[in-house]
């Protein structure tokens, strides 16, 4: 893949994670038979663009990203991390630790705290790591509403201006989360990795299951994320939507990348209509 | 008025071990059955400090919170890296071996004999905590205290993370939270005021021994605590009132003991299955357990 002129955000190489499964040979046995999800996977990605992964079911792209974000080790390969000319190798990593180098992770499932307000969920995502020490919070307690007021001025000023048009957050902002609806939810999700500056964002099926009205919202949120100098790794079957925003477009199959490009060409391809979209 | 003195100071010691549990199983979502152990350790040491190095109210106290927070560690550490119904059986092991320990080891527990004529705790050079009057102003003031603490706790940034991690634990470290060690902070802390629920029975009862200290008695503090509510103040202190004072209320039908103690048990038994059916978060929680 061409890379920008700021260079790589991430480069993945030889990477490979592999499951055994039972199978029967032609005598009737049961053996083990190793299954690769990913299988030799090799991908640059550059900073401040928009990259989507398209492909079919097991092709391994929710699989690659829970690698990236340490929730699953690879069984081998690499996964170098360079924000602000650091070389970070992500292999091994806890996913919290990945997460404070500077990657965010929305899920393909809602993950929002449901019991929480609205506005705890975005308040919870800020960095705040000190303020939750325990004896922090008990001893030092004006410090740390100060502290909290600013996060609070935060979480209100993304809601205020990154929902300029429909905007049910601040008039739910103390009900709890599990009552907006699932594309609110999608959004909520989204907001909350504006509290902190992710540098590259990995975003699984964000438009997934959500009404075109709200599919424009989470492309204009992209789009944000993209004036803020960060990097968006999308999966996202919609290809629309992959089209209108994304700058590269990766097709996996069986592990690994199988063709990328721009969305145009990589969608257009002969191969990609047959094998992905029935054509 | 003497007995409603001696029904509040058991109030009190129950308020501050449903509080202390409630850090962790309503807001944590970690379902312990190793309460009671926390809650015996806390006792013996307080006894310890207090007859064998004859130290004063404020160092035996420290000294019992901190050894206990410091022994809860050792079933945090391996433990918290289990989830779900393994936890449970994690610290309803250390439940079993630490009244194992207590029972059996004579030369220093005095086993099932347990330790007669505990002393009064001095507060400054010879001031003495003796008498029902006392007791009761002691077990207020922990009380104030700890709902304070906790009060302040659960609606600060590490409440707040706790409360992430019970709704969604996934979540929580994909935002950069270091789950475990949140985790084994709120035992930590849980077990530290647990421990002066042992301090003040122990004291207050000036007797102890293993059997007010076995699975029982967990599996009764958390009945408290889910009767009474989970994940806010209110529902601890409403579960300790619930599950001293019915027992109590039973004494005024003209049951015998007997009988009474009989009917109380399977009161408690229907009031949870009936809780569990109609309202799962309890009496006046906010959270109902999964």
């Amino acid at each position: 893949m061409q890379s920008s002129k700021m260079g790589d955000i991430l480069t993945i190489q030889s990477l490979s994670k592999g499951f055994s499964r039972q199978v029967k040979n032609s005598a009737g046995e049961d053996i083990d038979e190793q299954y690769w999800v990913i299988h030799q996977l090799f991908l640059n990605v550059p900073r401040g663009k928009v990259i989507a992964l398209i492909g079919g079911n097991g092709a391994g792209k929710t699989t690659l990203f829970n690698i990236i974000s340490g929730f699953i080790m690879p069984d081998s390969g690499s996964i170098l991390y360079k924000p602000d000319g650091k070389n970070l190798e992500l292999s091994g990593m806890s996913p919290h630790l990945i997460t404070r180098a500077g990657i965010g992770r929305m899920f393909q499932d809602n993950h929002i705290f449901r019991e929480m307000s609205v506005l705890d969920n975005m308040l919870v995502a800020d960095s705040a790591y000190l303020a939750e020490r325990p004896f922090r919070s008990l001893l030092f307690r004006n410090k740390n509403r100060k502290e909290e007021n600013c996060r609070l001025a935060k979480a209100m000023d993304i809601f205020e201006n990154l929902f300029v048009v429909d905007n049910p957050f601040l008039e739910k902002r103390k009900q709890p989360a599990g009552n907006l609806s699932y594309g609110q939810q999608r959004l909520l999700g989204l907001a909350r990795l504006f509290m902190r500056n992710y540098e590259l964002l990995l975003l699984d099926e964000p438009t997934a299951g959500v009404n075109p009205e709200v599919i424009e919202q989470i492309k204009q949120l992209i789009l944000n994320f993209i004036k803020n100098n960060q990097t968006v790794l999308l999966i996202e079957h919609n290809l629309e939507v992959v089209k209108d925003i994304a700058d590269f477009c990766c097709y996996m199959e069986n592990g690994r990348i199988a063709l990328m490009g721009t969305p145009e060409d990589v969608i257009g391809n002969e191969e990609v209509q047959k094998s992905y979209m029935g054509l | 008025m003497e007995y409603v003195i001696h029904l509040i100071i058991l109030i009190n010691i129950y308020i501050i071990l449903t509080t202390s549990s409630n850090l962790l199983v309503g807001l944590t979502n970690l379902l312990s059955l190793g309460q009671a152990a926390l809650y015996g350790i806390g006792a013996y040491l307080s006894v310890l400090a207090l007859m064998v190095f004859h130290w004063p109210l404020i160092p035996t106290l420290l000294f019992s919170m901190i050894i206990t927070s410091l022994l809860s560690l050792l079933l945090a550490w391996p433990s918290l890296r289990l989830k779900g119904d393994y936890f449970v059986l994690a610290t309803l092991g250390f439940q079993l071996i630490v009244f194992t320990i207590l029972y059996n080891w004579v030369s220093v527990t005095r086993g099932p004999y347990g330790i007669p004529g505990i002393p009064n705790p001095k507060l400054f050079g010879d001031i003495e905590i003796s008498g029902l009057w006392a007791f009761f102003v002691l077990s207020l003031v922990l009380v104030v205290v700890v709902v304070f603490l906790f009060h302040n706790l659960i609606h600060s940034p590490f409440g707040r993370a706790l409360k992430g991690i019970r709704d969604d634990e996934l979540s929580m470290q994909a935002l950069g939270k270091n789950v475990t060690a949140l985790k084994i902070q709120a035992f930590v802390i849980s077990s530290a005021f647990i421990a002066i629920s042992g301090f003040l029975y122990a004291t207050y009862v000036s007797y102890i021994d293993p059997t007010s200290f076995n699975l029982d008695e967990s599996i009764f503090i958390l009945s408290a605590l889910i009767v009474g509510g989970l994940g806010n103040i209110r529902g601890p202190v409403i579960g300790a009132l619930v599950v001293i004072l019915l027992p109590e209320a039973l004494r005024f039908i003209g049951l015998p003991d007997s009988v009474a103690a009989n009917i109380r048990q399977i009161i408690y038994g229907l009031a949870l299955i009936v809780l569990m059916r109609f309202r799962p978060q309890g009496i006046a929680g906010n959270y109902a357990i999964k």
